[in-house]
């Protein structure tokens, strides 16, 4: 079965190396459940790539495409799989961490136990270890009886049912939408063999999850219809209390990354990880895992970018998700993070001419540089020039979050003018831009090339800004295409490019309305 | 091939409960007590697809001319017998699918009806004609006995199986979801006391196991273990404890055994009220099982109405809220929790809701609820500023109007509230 291991990485491909590059940051290997696919594992992709991981993932065999392909394909086929990517790309990262969910996480298990894995921590979610959740069906216990039967193990059907693992009423109309439209984020159905090797995984992992060495968190809800606490509990006494520890959620079943508690779950999970997120500065406590010398680097690229007013540039600086905090009550106050970082710095550089100057020396504490700096703004014709501080934290070369203080907060607040309310009925540019990225995947027609291009163009400016890396070769034409279009977008402003989206996809919609 | 398949399947079982209902005739009136075959032909064509009809009704006619050869009829009176089995099973299934949407669910009381009144009853008095018809033209005696016979025992044969072949036709094995284990758990107690309590009223002569009138007094005991086996374990548990409790009701009174056994004022007496009493158990299980299950369909439709319209209105950042100014009370829905930092629940009076505007506007807001008490502004529009989950600053867009009763007098104000962060937050 090894040949059908569909395997993929959400990192750039990479030759395999014994010994990482020192820079190279950490890795996450997550594994999927049974009949599912990375929706599983909800946003947990994006959050571990946003606070500065690369994540990478397989399909396991039988899954991602019919469920018939799963009749055939034993516990060893699944476990041979995780272990073939696990050796591919444990040795791309200085810290390797795993984490699985559902079955996922039984695979993850049995991986860390038969890799002796100590390059990372191990992260099971949601361990089906007993299926003796309380929606569980009756028969249950009956299904052993049922497996010499011949043929019944590939011909009979274990169908996904209502609560589908969602406790959140409006997240489980989605899924089940999702479903009756056919989409192909998770098999409707499992063959019963499919069980019995799930059963055989199970066996597995209760006769060695004593030999796991590594860190383990187990989260695990205690409303899981599938598979009670029970579960959790047994692996934290096999692994033991020194290594492993377990979340408990109170408001989810199983699907515990995209219930109510997927929060938590990631709160948690980037924890273990030792991932620093942003806001975590209060706590002074991050490892940066930066040396001195990389540290006082990073706070002297930052204060070059900030300058020279290039309050964009900082994202080239920076983990995706980072948060710049503005104090006072002001239009530009508030703590602006991901997307929404890239709003408040197209909004303070037009007609502002924003720049730090004055610098002082930096003091440091573990990942955080505190640095006396002015803040030197322009706005017709009046110059604001606020002294203060910016505190800068930082993590594996990255900077998570940036704060300034304002000596005279109330100054900043003259001169950048107080909050305007959002007009009752309006949308925010944001929120159009999203509506508009949402509603170009429901033209009934395909646009012409030209303006698929266009499209493309305006939505990586508005998103991610300026066309960074090399040129596509000639031979690949569809991504050189796209490359080139992009780069006629080079310094189009954030607004501009989300407005001219907007109104284009506009334009497509009502095209096809006539 | 596979329509082959299913005529033998058909005919086999056909022929199986053709031998049960043999087993459990009354002996002493030499009568059949129930007929439990043209249940199953009735039950599988309401189950399966117009495609698999053919099928089904050849297997009924084959295993109901089989088993009256079996019984000593010539072969053509035999075959009279298996085409009034596919008449009368047919002509039933299909006026049911006239009347009611296929496949039945067992989730609203017209389905029960159209299957009792349009299908089973309709199934029995066919049958019942035809075969004195037959009789009649065979010369065969007592022609009146045969319509009531047939009429009775095909009517409460059907009511036993046909519910139990559809409910069971839609099984289907769950990874997770469908009866909780604990109300498996209830159910399969219900179902001992059930199944138990008819086997120590029936296994026996009642004289011997309990004396004077109590044991005809005690067979409604498992109508109550019924009641609760079909309030847990829905139309399949109830169908099947049903089929198997008239099974020992029948067999045991056919043996001269139980309350009925013991009461023959006239000959047959005792078979009429064991029919009576099976037809009692199966009605009733089926008839609690399908109003629970539309109880469930009903809070599923509520549940669902308001999950799109807690969607809709929180896609929107919309509270909506009633105001009774008599006693003072709110009723907020929405996710205020999320929006605002406080439980709908919370917000239980105006006092509770205006402690959430900002101080400086708080009397004006006040005074303009007060206006819409006093009929000023019977489409109203505030705008004022509100405190948010994080304690920022929001606007609440608020458009209220007046419910008036059929006397013009206000009886509610009721209002949709828009909540729009600040641009920085944006």
């Amino acid at each position: 079965m090894t040949g059908d291991v569909v395997a993929e990485s959400m990192a750039p491909p990479a030759a395999p190396a014994t010994e990482p590059a020192p820079a190279a940051p950490d890795g996450v290997f997550l594994i999927h459940g049974l009949g599912g696919t990375q929706y599983d594992l909800g946003s947990m992709h994006k959050r571990l790539k946003n606070a500065g991981f690369v994540t990478h993932s397989l399909t396991l065999p039988g899954h991602g495409t019919r469920p018939e392909d799963l009749a055939g394909v034993s516990a060893e086929d699944w476990i041979e799989a995780v272990v073939t990517k696990y050796r591919e790309v444990r040795g791309l990262h200085p810290r390797l961490h795993l984490m699985g969910m559902c079955m996922g996480s039984l695979l993850a298990a049995v991986l860390a136990q038969r890799e002796r894995h100590a390059q990372g921590n191990l992260v099971l979610l949601a361990p089906p270890v007993y299926i003796d959740g309380w929606a569980t069906p009756w028969y249950r216990g009956l299904r052993p009886l049922l497996y010499p039967v011949p043929g019944i193990g590939r011909t009979m059907k274990i169908e996904e049912e209502d609560p589908f693992g969602i406790k959140n009423e409006q997240l489980r109309a989605i899924v089940k939408a999702k479903f009756e439209r056919g989409e192909n984020f998770h098999y409707r159905w499992v063959p019963l063999e499919c069980i019995r090797q799930v059963d055989r995984l199970r066996a597995i992992l209760m006769k060695n999850a004593k030999h796991i060495g590594c860190q383990t968190l187990v989260i695990h809800a205690r409303e899981d219809e599938l598979t009670s606490l029970r579960s959790a509990n047994f692996l934290v006494e096999q692994i033991g209390g020194g290594r492993a520890r377990m979340v408990v959620l109170e408001d989810s079943y199983h699907m515990i990354c995209v219930d109510n508690d997927r929060e938590i779950v990631a709160k948690n999970v980037l924890e273990f990880f030792g991932a620093a997120m942003p806001g975590a500065t209060s706590a002074l406590a991050n490892e940066p895992k930066m040396t001195p010398d990389a540290l006082a680097a990073a706070v002297t690229a930052t204060t070059e970018k900030l300058a020279a007013g290039d309050f964009t540039g900082l994202r080239d600086l920076a983990i995706p998700d980072l948060a710049w905090v503005q104090p006072g009550i002001n239009r530009m106050s508030g703590a602006h993070s991901g997307k929404t970082f890239a709003s408040f710095a197209s909004r303070i550089t037009q007609g502002h001419a924003p720049r730090f100057a004055g610098f002082g020396t930096p003091v440091f504490n573990r990942g955080v540089a505190l640095v006396p700096a002015t803040l030197v703004a322009q706005r017709d014709g009046a110059t604001l020039q606020s002294q203060g501080a910016l505190l800068l934290a930082f993590h594996g070369g990255k900077l998570l979050e940036a704060r300034w203080f304002a000596d005279e907060v109330e100054r900043e607040d003259a001169f950048f003018g107080e909050p305007e309310a959002e007009a009752p009925g309006t949308v925010s540019l944001d929120a159009a831009f999203d509506a508009a990225a949402l509603a170009s995947k429901t033209l009934k027609k395909a646009p012409d090339n030209d303006t698929l291009l266009a499209l493309y163009s305006l939505f990586k400016q508005a998103s991610v800004g300026d066309v960074g890396g090399e040129r596509p070769g000639a031979l690949d034409m569809v991504n050189r295409a796209k490359h080139d279009a992009w780069s006629q977008r080079k310094a189009m402003g954030r607004d501009d490019a989300m407005k001219a989206y907007v109104d284009l996809v506009a334009q497509l919609k009502e095209g096809e309305g006539q | 091939m596979h329509q082959l398949v299913v005529a033998v399947v058909v005919a086999a079982v056909y022929l199986a409960l053709a031998a049960i209902s043999t087993v459990v005739a009354y002996a002493p009136a030499d009568a059949w007590t129930v007929w439990l075959s043209s249940g199953v032909v009735f039950g599988l064509l309401l189950s399966l697809p117009r495609a698999r009809w053919v099928a089904v009704l050849a297997g009924g006619f084959v295993g109901a001319t089989a088993f009256a050869t079996w019984l000593g009829s010539p072969p053509l009176e035999a075959i009279g017998y298996g085409a009034i089995e596919v008449i009368a099973s047919g002509g039933a299934a299909l006026a049911v699918s006239r009347l009611t949407t296929l496949p039945i669910l067992f989730e609203r009381p017209r389905e029960l009806v159209a299957l009792i009144l349009g299908g089973a009853l309709p199934l029995a008095v066919t049958g019942a004609v035809l075969a004195t018809a037959w009789h009649v033209a065979a010369s065969s005696p007592s022609p009146m006995a045969t319509f009531r016979v047939w009429v009775i025992s095909n009517f409460i044969g059907t009511l036993l199986v046909a519910p139990m072949v559809i409910a069971w036709s839609q099984f289907r094995l769950r990874r997770s979801g469908g009866m909780t284990m604990p109300a498996f758990a209830a159910g399969a107690v219900a179902c001992v006391l059930f199944l138990g309590s008819l086997w120590l009223l029936f296994d026996a002569p009642t004289s011997d196991r309990f004396g004077g009138s109590v044991g005809p007094t005690l067979t409604y005991a498992p109508m109550l273990f019924m009641a609760l086996l079909a309030l847990l374990w829905g139309t399949r548990g109830a169908t099947l404890a049903a089929f198997v409790g008239a099974l020992i009701v029948m067999v045991n009174t056919a043996q001269g055994e139980g309350p009925f056994a013991g009461v023959e004022g006239f000959l047959g007496e005792a078979e009429l009220e064991v029919e009576g009493y099976a037809l009692a158990i199966a009605l009733m299980g089926l008839l609690i099982a399908v109003l629970s299950a539309a109880q469930r369909v009903a809070a599923r439709t509520a549940r669902e109405w308001q999950t799109r319209f807690d969607a809709a209105i929180g896609a929107h950042r919309l509270l909506a809220y009633e105001w009774d100014p008599a006693t003072g009370r709110v009723v907020v829905t929405g996710d205020s929790l999320q929006l605002l930092g406080v439980a709908p629940a919370r917000l239980a009076t105006l006092a509770d809701w205006l402690a959430l505007v900002a101080g400086a506007d708080r009397d004006r807001v006040a005074t303009r609820f007060d206006e819409r008490v006093r009929g000023q502004g019977e489409a109203d529009t505030l705008t004022y500023p509100v405190a948010g989950a994080g304690g920022g600053a929001l606007v609440a867009t608020d458009e209220a109007r007046v419910i008036r009763d059929h006397d013009g007098a206000l009886h509610r104000i009721v209002g949709i509230v828009r909540i729009a962060p600040t641009v920085a937050q944006a």
